[in-house]
């Protein structure tokens, strides 16, 4: 079995921007651009949002894990200005609809693009031999939060550019085992 | 038949966007949070199809997947997984259990019908349910012809309709165009080289979206071979070159199931208008006819009791015609609606020398007819039947 620290960063940075441009391309019909990648060292460089002002804003976070030869978590934090964009979108609602619905529908979908996500990201590390399963979603929403890793987790943050906004994928990952 | 689908996902977001992409399909949606309620569901209503994801709370879909295959009264259900879960390992081993097919998300909602449309025959709902298409209704035409001259006849032929002619020349551009725009009906030139009118004709067989479009086929009149392939494959009709430009629309309008009443009648004022063309070809007879005794019982229906039956556009008298307006005038009377005939000096002159018809009497134009209906309340003189 191999160890998930034979995991290279660049087979990391390759899928997670396969799995982000395929889903928001096909679900949400927008293209997503890689803008900044990165490791992040061990004094935990917060909020993975960057600056301030950007963390202020209220996000939502899908969050599903990977269990198997490779284990981990991914966190896709989206600002909530797009989430609910990305939400009528995907449902075929318009505002007043979604309105309507309440913030349960919007934790739903931002719940299942990044299932999808996090799903096309673990596949290709079945395909390259780490066999994982998928966990069930879970949702974050707030401001100016940060999570922390366990001190045996690497930890690897990725900004996207969808159409002015950003998406954040961030991918603790356990090592050894 | 209505087919029914049920999709098993512990997310309301793929429910509602299966729902959202079979929406203009005649089918119901059965749905499911987990793998406990999916065989709870298809145990009760026994679906068509299941769409089942397989990360799911309570029960996931690989445990679903084998209890159903593992039940004598459901095996048989056919399953399309709809999942995050992909990597050929996972695939295999849950392909092994008996699955149709495998859509690993993220999805179109093109490519989720059309792999449906594969397993159960998805049939889309009229936007018109109610009302037929009429001819003056707009509808899309696609011509596949390598030879241009022939799209610029078509479309020449077919300018006086609503319908938009679209040409294209190669069957790649006509894959594209179905694709962004199904058309209402195809008309494809066997003349295609390497037989690719064939192989278009399977192609828009066993889309979804074209599934049930008619495709006419354009062949050159003395190449029989050709039309006896044509026919055996399932072409709607085989249209002979030279074009009958006639003959097309009316076969096009017969193809498209449109209401073609509106050419012989219409509603003006207080009475019922029966019009008939320059040339009544046989079948612009038994057009005319079809629609006969419907549309005079719409009219009593609707409160009118008055038919000008105009014939001043005709060029010539011949047995059909005498035969419909005959049977024209016997609807009336057994309707008890009051008729006039309008006519034209030629055909005027040609009644007087048939037996039949010589006692008819006519109105020179459609207000005379429409004003002396209104009078008197008995019909013209008339010969017998």
């Amino acid at each position: 079995m191999p160890a998930t620290e034979e995991i290279t960063e660049t087979l990391i940075r390759d899928n997670i921007t396969r799995a982000v441009s395929d889903v928001f391309k096909t679900m949400l019909g927008r293209e997503v651009s890689l803008t900044s990648a990165g490791e992040v060292a061990d004094d935990h460089t917060w909020p993975p949002l960057g600056n301030p002002a950007e963390a202020a804003k209220p996000h939502v976070v899908g969050t599903v894990g990977f269990l198997g030869d490779a284990n981990g978590l991914v966190y896709l934090y989206l600002d909530l200005d797009f989430a609910r964009m990305a939400t009528c979108h995907l449902l075929g609602m318009n505002e007043a609809e979604l309105e309507e619905t309440g913030d349960e529908v919007i934790n739903d979908a931002i719940g299942e693009i990044t299932n999808m996500t996090v799903g096309s990201f673990k596949n290709g590390l079945c395909d390259a031999g780490y066999p994982c399963k998928l966990t069930i979603p879970s949702i974050l929403r707030g401001s100016n939060f940060c999570i922390e890793p366990i001190s045996s987790a690497t930890r690897q943050i990725y900004h996207f550019n969808c159409a002015g906004h950003r998406v954040v994928a961030d991918i603790l990952m356990k090592v050894g085992e | 038949m209505r087919y029914k689908i049920l999709t098993v996902d512990d997310s309301k977001t793929v429910r509602i966007i299966v729902r959202k992409a079979f929406k203009a399909f005649d089918c119901e949606i059965l749905e499911a949070g987990n793998g406990v309620e999916g065989l709870a569901i298809a145990a009760k209503e026994t679906p068509d199809l299941i769409l089942l994801d397989v990360t799911m709370p309570v029960m996931d879909g690989v445990e679903m997947l084998t209890k159903l295959k593992s039940d004598p009264a459901l095996k048989a259900i056919p399953v399309m997984m709809l999942t995050a879960e992909g990597g050929r390992d996972h695939v295999l081993k849950i392909a092994k259990i008996g699955v149709r097919d495998y859509l690993v998300k993220p999805f179109k909602e093109d490519v989720l019908i059309e792999k449906s449309g594969r397993i159960i025959d998805l049939k889309p709902l009229s936007e018109w349910p109610a009302k037929a298409k009429s001819i003056f209704d707009p509808a899309t035409i696609l011509i596949v012809e390598d030879k241009p001259a022939i799209i610029q006849q078509i479309q020449d032929g077919l300018r006086h309709t609503p319908w938009k002619v679209h040409g294209v020349v190669a069957q790649g551009e006509a894959i594209d165009f179905c694709a962004r725009t199904p058309p209402d009906l195809i008309i494809v030139s066997l003349s295609l080289p390497e037989e690719s009118a064939f192989a278009l004709f399977r192609l828009v067989r066993t889309n979804i979206k074209t599934k049930y479009t008619p495709v006419f086929a354009l062949v050159v009149k003395t190449e029989t071979g050709q039309q006896q392939q044509a026919q055996t494959v399932g072409f709607s009709a085989i249209i002979t070159k030279p074009i009958d430009l006639g003959e097309l629309e009316t076969k096009m309008a017969k193809a498209m199931n449109l209401d073609t009443s509106q050419r012989y009648y219409a509603f003006e004022g207080d009475s019922l208008i029966m019009r008939l063309p320059e040339n009544c070809a046989p079948s612009v007879l038994a057009e005319s006819a079809n629609y006969l005794k419907p549309k005079f019982a719409e009219a009593v229906d609707a409160g009118t009791n008055k038919v000008v039956i105009d014939i001043q556009q005709l060029r010539s008298l011949h047995m059909g015609v005498i035969k419909l307006l005959f049977q024209a005038m016997q609807t009336c009377r057994e309707l008890a609606m009051q008729f006039a005939l309008v006519g034209n000096a030629h055909i005027i002159s040609e009644c007087k020398g048939f037996e039949d018809t010589r006692n008819w009497t006519f109105y020179d134009s459609l207000e005379d007819a429409k004003a002396n209906l209104g009078k008197s309340p008995a019909a013209p003189q008339l010969a017998t039947a």
